[in-house]
């Protein structure tokens, strides 16, 4: 087990690099003049040029590279290229955002989903089956946008129950903070439940029809005993696999809903940083998802292991 | 949205079936396929659709570009849909709003399947170093979230349709090489592959002859889904200002162009285009879901 | 009365003397008079006895949507009309400063607002919002022909920072500080040591040459002149070292999310209303909108027609519109292209169907623009040149004498609020005439970087400009740099590269001007030029637009994202 967990570790160490020298490439495909863009057009040119000699920005493109990439070794993500100020801080108060957001939709849809997709399981291609799938479906088939605008208008103007914009008044205490944030977690939400209904209905139908399943009924234990025990560990295997998967979404890829609520999370953060040319923001930032989803996957992999041992943990997944 | 491994178990006989075999196979599926409604419906609507973009301004009430009307006049019964807040007709620019979205989407799905199958077919049969390699470069993808990636591409390199589809062709790449790899891992250790190499058959050979048309299936099913996604991913990426640029009548454009006006209570420029970009969607998801469903039985 | 004028005509200094005998002679409208007169220093009182004796001649017809009696004490009136309740905060939202809140280096109105809440102008801004008034100096007077500017300065001020007093070698220290820095709005005016501290209250500003607007630049309308101390290192922000003399202290400052202030109880100008206001930072209008709407926030320091339809009809939303020289630029290139022949660039302008544009961007909140950029609202704007009107057939004649009958061109243009949009519509106007425009739209970097001025070649600058285009603009007080940066030959900012000796002359011939009668022939020579050979086409100046919930009272701002909350208070 340690083994493993170091094996995966040190690959995980690989991908990373990989993925910080990804967003460099991305951020430095164009030539471009990160002073210019940071002050503006209308930036006297002297301006532009001392910015970009106070910033480094005007060296040769590989010497840049290994110094971003000498400093990240070090555990030193530089400043940002706009605020001056040490990147890691503001990056770890917007991980902080969206991780809060993230958590609050999860734990509007596990619950949900989980429990639709073994209903529908249950009673499979019934009508309750046929339209939680379709529900399903439809649901993760809307895009955030969609349902979060009509949220904000009918909800948040219309009938004024939840605030719109998502962030909440500092030192806020925790229900205020839920409240704030339900309305963006809620649009997220709903297309999530598809992914995660469906895969519980799949997960589940697999492991009842399998060898396995059908062997503990004819040794006689009851249907729910056989459900609770043998078919549910195995079913949300593919549940939980998917949910690892869709952390890195859940941090970064939202942020349509975070410009309709403004909310400040790791999303519009990278956005405005790529805006700006911000590069020691950009490649921290990717770095920082970039763990998020390693440690997602590392543990969901860990959780499925325990849910059933007989999944080796060093095949291919 | 995200990129979701969608088939938890390869489909693969034990002996490679000979092709007249392989085709009543098909047609047989085809027949299962048809008897299921959600199939006939997520296929009519994405068909209505097509038809809609091919005959474009030959079939809108108005003229979706020059004929400007009164700003924002509400659902009646000359405009329909209303007016947009440059006072044109909703209705014909959502007819022609389909055109861009179902050229640009289709194309990068299929840049990415086509990409990623090849890049699939090498990692899962030349196992070993190469794929060690790829699969890091991969995983490096994968854990970005691919609408986030394509923004700060989109932000650095300016967006153009151009760019856009080849954007989100080859962030999709990945995610289809690493279905396919899998349905490849398991199929070479199936016994056509190893009697097909006891023959001395070359392994580019074996690669397209044998394990390719087997892998054909999930790959198809992969691209109808991954054809959902470009879709869902290029309107959001319109919405977001990088993908579709103005002044296209693009459904995730015209959201992001007129959501603001919705709390003035000008709801319509804002839900006809949101609701086509849904519906196209939901039926390539039918169509996609039912394909999973049946080939996976 | 006439001995109070007499004793004004004996007092004032040769250029002060000229305003008021031009508006003697009905050669100014009473507007136009009180904002030259204030910018030449005359003050208020002498500015009532003027306007008391001449009886004032009839309003011209570009008056400001707001305006304060001549001689009024602007704050004491504003203050007794409504009843104010002390106490309370108000909640803004603001545009996210775009780059460090370095008051020197600072182009983005986010930064602007923010600065302005702490540190103060030389001359501030006026309740009407678009005049000046005294500041941190009291009186200003120029000599005989505009070269030697002379500022008294308010006593009894003091750095909230370190309790220090405010002296004239703050002053001294910022000049000397913007100078170096290479500010665009005193770049060619004033010169390193230009600015001398004659005692601890007195400042003398010898220019680089004659120049009868210099209290602008030094005002509210040069947003970087901000009075900073002496001793502030050039690169400091705001949140690194906080101080300032105005009436609000910062008290947090987030870049993410926002910035709070709280009231300044030694302020010069008494105690605030408000105990303290709080600033949220956004990157669009539509959530700002969103925000007004469900409550959590109570003004916005700007926003546009078209994301702000719902605050025009909300009853409890005061909408203030200052009508500014906002514009956009058309510019065609005049040098080689499609249309370098001047035929072919009236014909454009003519198919431009003014009132249609203003009606459907801006819902009538504009002012109608005649191809060059001196505004409607300067007081040497001439009204006398024709207005081009919407001429299809004789846009067609001129494109058929230019042979370019079935003209096609590419319209770049960046996204920025309404501009798409005006492409879309010019696109459809110009269609009747047989042009085809393509409308080209791309992100704003991309556009100036690629498009509008390209940094190669770099010399003459912008040459590199496409042949047809759609730029912005932002507010200024004087017309000096639109017509130095866009029009003049090598101009930095000429993406027509419009070359015309004619028109610098007519230009270095305004800039000298100080009389009210040179000025006005000059601004004269330069219309005529400009709507001739239309370098750029201008169909309009759109009004500054902010705001807040009737709920608070006291509010006024600049057409520079400067929003004042030092009158502000709820409304009783």
């Amino acid at each position: 087990m340690a083994r493993y967990i170091s094996r995966r570790l040190l690959l995980s160490l690989v991908t990373l690099w990989l993925l910080a020298t990804i967003v460099f490439i991305i951020a430095n495909v164009l030539p471009n003049d990160v002073g210019r863009t940071i002050l503006g057009p209308f930036a006297p040119q002297e301006s532009v040029d001392a910015l970009n000699e106070r910033l480094g920005t005007n060296r040769p493109i590989f010497i840049r590279y290994v110094d971003t990439m000498a400093g990240l070794v070090t555990l030193d993500f530089g400043d940002s290229f706009i605020t001056g100020k040490p990147v890691l801080p503001d990056l770890m108060a917007a991980v902080a955002r969206s991780a809060k957001l993230a958590g609050l939709a999860l734990f509007l849809t596990i619950p949900v989903a989980i429990l639709a997709g073994l209903y529908a399981a249950r009673r499979r291609d019934k009508l309750a089956d046929r339209g939680i799938v379709l529900l399903g479906v439809t649901s993760s088939s809307i895009p955030e946008f969609v349902t979060g605008t009509i949220l904000v208008v009918v909800v948040g103007v219309q009938l004024k129950l939840l605030p719109v914009l998502a962030t909440p008044p500092p030192n806020a205490d925790i229900p205020t903070q839920i409240r704030y944030l339900l309305m963006p977690a809620t649009a997220m939400a709903i297309v999530y439940f598809g992914y995660i209904a469906r895969m519980t209905r799949s997960g589940t139908i697999d492991v009842l029809q399998s060898d396995y399943t059908r062997t503990a009924a004819m040794k006689g234990l009851t249907t729910s005993q056989t459900m609770r025990r043998h078919v549910l560990r195995n079913a949300l295997i593919p549940t939980v696999a998917v949910i690892a998967v869709q952390i890195g979404y859940l941090f970064g890829g939202i942020i349509a809903v975070e410009k309709i609520f403004n909310y400040n999370g790791m999303g519009q953060t990278m956005l405005f940083a790529a805006q700006r040319k911000d590069i020691p923001t950009l490649t921290a930032g990717a770095i920082i998802i970039g763990i998020v989803y390693m440690l997602a996957t590392l543990t969901s992999d860990l959780i499925i292991a325990w849910m059933n041992p007989r999944i080796r943990l060093d095949s291919d997944s | 949205m995200t990129d979701v491994i969608v088939s938890s178990k390869p489909a693969g006989p034990m002996a490679a079936p000979p092709t007249s075999e392989r085709a009543k196979a098909r047609r047989e599926t085809l027949r299962v396929l048809f008897r299921r409604p959600a199939f006939i419906v997520g296929t009519l609507i994405v068909l209505g659709w097509i038809v809609t973009a091919a005959l474009g301004q030959r079939i809108t009430p108005y003229d979706p570009f020059n004929q400007f009307f009164a700003g924002h006049l509400p659902p009646g019964s000359d405009h329909l849909m209303g007016t947009d807040r440059l006072g044109r007709d909703v209705l014909s620019r959502v007819m022609v709003g389909s055109r861009d979205v179902l050229i640009v989407a289709p194309l990068a799905a299929l840049l990415g399947v086509v990409a990623g199958t090849f890049l699939g077919l090498v990692m899962g049969f030349y196992h070993g170093m190469v794929d060690n390699v790829l699969s890091r470069l991969v995983e490096a993808f994968l854990a970005l979230p691919v609408i986030l990636v394509a923004l700060l591409t989109l932000v650095v390199l300016g967006s153009s349709s151009v760019v856009v589809i080849l954007v989100v062709g080859i962030l999709f790449t990945p995610i289809v090489a690493r279905t396919v790899r899998s349905a490849v891992l398991s199929e070479r250790q199936l016994d056509y592959v190893t009697a097909a190499r006891l023959r001395g058959e070359s392994g580019l050979f074996i690669l397209s002859r044998e394990i390719f048309p087997n892998v054909l299936g999930p790959t198809i099913v992969e691209m109808t889904v991954r054809f959902g996604y470009a879709i869902f991913t290029v309107a959001t990426l319109s919405f977001l200002g990088v993908g579709i640029q103005p002044p296209s009548p693009d459904w995730g454009l015209t959201v992001a162009e007129e959501y603001t006006n919705m709390i003035s209570g000008i709801w319509w420029p804002t839900l006809f285009p949101a609701l086509a970009i849904a519906s196209i969607v939901i039926a390539v998801n039918l169509v996609a879901d039912t394909l999973q469903s049946v080939t996976n039985e | 009365m006439d001995n109070q004028y007499d004793k004004v005509r004996r007092s004032t200094t040769p250029l002060q003397l000229d305003v008021v005998e031009a508006f003697a002679r009905g050669r100014l409208t009473r507007r136009e008079f009180i904002q030259r007169a204030t910018v030449l220093g005359l003050s208020m009182g002498a500015i009532g006895a003027v306007i008391a004796a001449c009886g004032g001649s009839t309003a011209s017809s570009a008056a400001p949507v707001v305006s304060t009696a001549p001689g009024a004490s602007t704050a004491a009136s504003a203050a007794a009309s409504v009843p104010a309740v002390a106490g309370g905060t108000i909640r803004v939202a603001i545009q996210r400063p775009a780059g460090p809140v370095d008051p020197i280096a600072m182009l983005d109105l986010g930064n602007y607002g923010t600065t302005a809440q702490c540190f103060e102008f030389l001359c501030a801004l006026d309740k009407a919002g678009s005049n000046i008034t005294e500041g941190l100096a009291t009186k200003w007077t120029p000599n005989t022909d505009g070269t030697v500017w002379t500022f008294d300065l308010r006593q009894g001020v003091k750095w909230w920072g370190d309790g220090k007093p405010f002296t004239a070698a703050d002053v001294v220290g910022t000049m000397e500080r913007l100078v170096a820095s290479g500010n665009a709005g005193l770049k060619g005016v004033l010169g390193p040591g230009g600015a001398v501290a004659k005692d601890d209250k007195t400042v003398v500003f010898t220019l680089l040459g004659g120049n009868g607007n210099f209290p602008y630049l030094v005002s509210v309308f040069n947003p970087q002149s901000l009075i900073t101390p002496a001793d502030y290192v050039a690169g400091t922000t705001l949140d690194k070292r906080p101080t300032g003399t105005g009436a609000w202290k910062l008290v947090t400052f987030n870049q993410a999310t926002g910035a709070t202030y709280a009231r300044n109880d030694d302020w010069w100008g008494g105690k605030t209303a408000l105990d303290t206001t709080e600033f949220i930072y956004f990157d669009t209008i539509g959530p700002m909108v969103t925000a007004y709407q469900g409550q959590q926030v109570d003004a916005l320091v700007q926003f546009d027609v078209l994301s702000g339809k719902a605050l025009f009809d909300d009853t409890n939303f005061n909408v203030i519109a200052t009508e500014a020289a906002l514009h956009r630029q058309i510019w065609m290139r005049t040098d080689k292209g499609q249309f370098a022949d001047k035929r072919v660039r009236q014909a454009l302008a003519l198919t431009f169907d003014r009132p249609a544009l203003i009606q459907g961007l801006f819902q009538g909140k504009a002012q109608i623009g005649n191809d060059h950029p001196i505004w409607p609202g300067y007081p040497y704007f001439d009204p006398s040149i024709p207005q081009r009107v919407q001429n299809i057939d004789k846009a067609k004649a001129l494109l058929a004498e230019a042979n370019l009958t079935g003209l096609t061109a590419d319209l770049h243009c960046g996204q920025l609020l309404e501009i798409p949009d005006l492409a879309t519509l010019l696109k459809s106007q110009a269609a009747q005439a047989g042009i085809t425009l393509n409308v080209k739209v791309e992100s704003l970097d991309t556009f100036y970087g690629a498009w509008w001025c390209p940094p190669d070649p770099k010399d003459p600058p912008c040459s590199g400009a496409s042949e047809l285009g759609i730029v912005d603009y932002g507010h200024r007080a004087t017309p000096d740099v639109y017509l130095n940066a866009a029009l003049k030959s090598k101009g930095i900012w000429n993406s027509s590269q419009y070359a015309s000796p004619t028109f610098d002359a007519a230009f270095s011939e305004f800039q000298t001007s100080v009389s009210v009668d040179a000025q006005k022939a000059a601004c004269t020579k330069l219309e005529t030029i400009l709507n001739d050979e239309v370098p750029i086409g201008l169909p309009y100046f759109y009004n500054y637009l902010a705001g807040s919930s009737k709920a608070f009272t006291g509010i006024y701002a600049s057409a520079l994202g400067q929003m004042f909350l030092s009158s502000a208070s709820k409304t009783a």
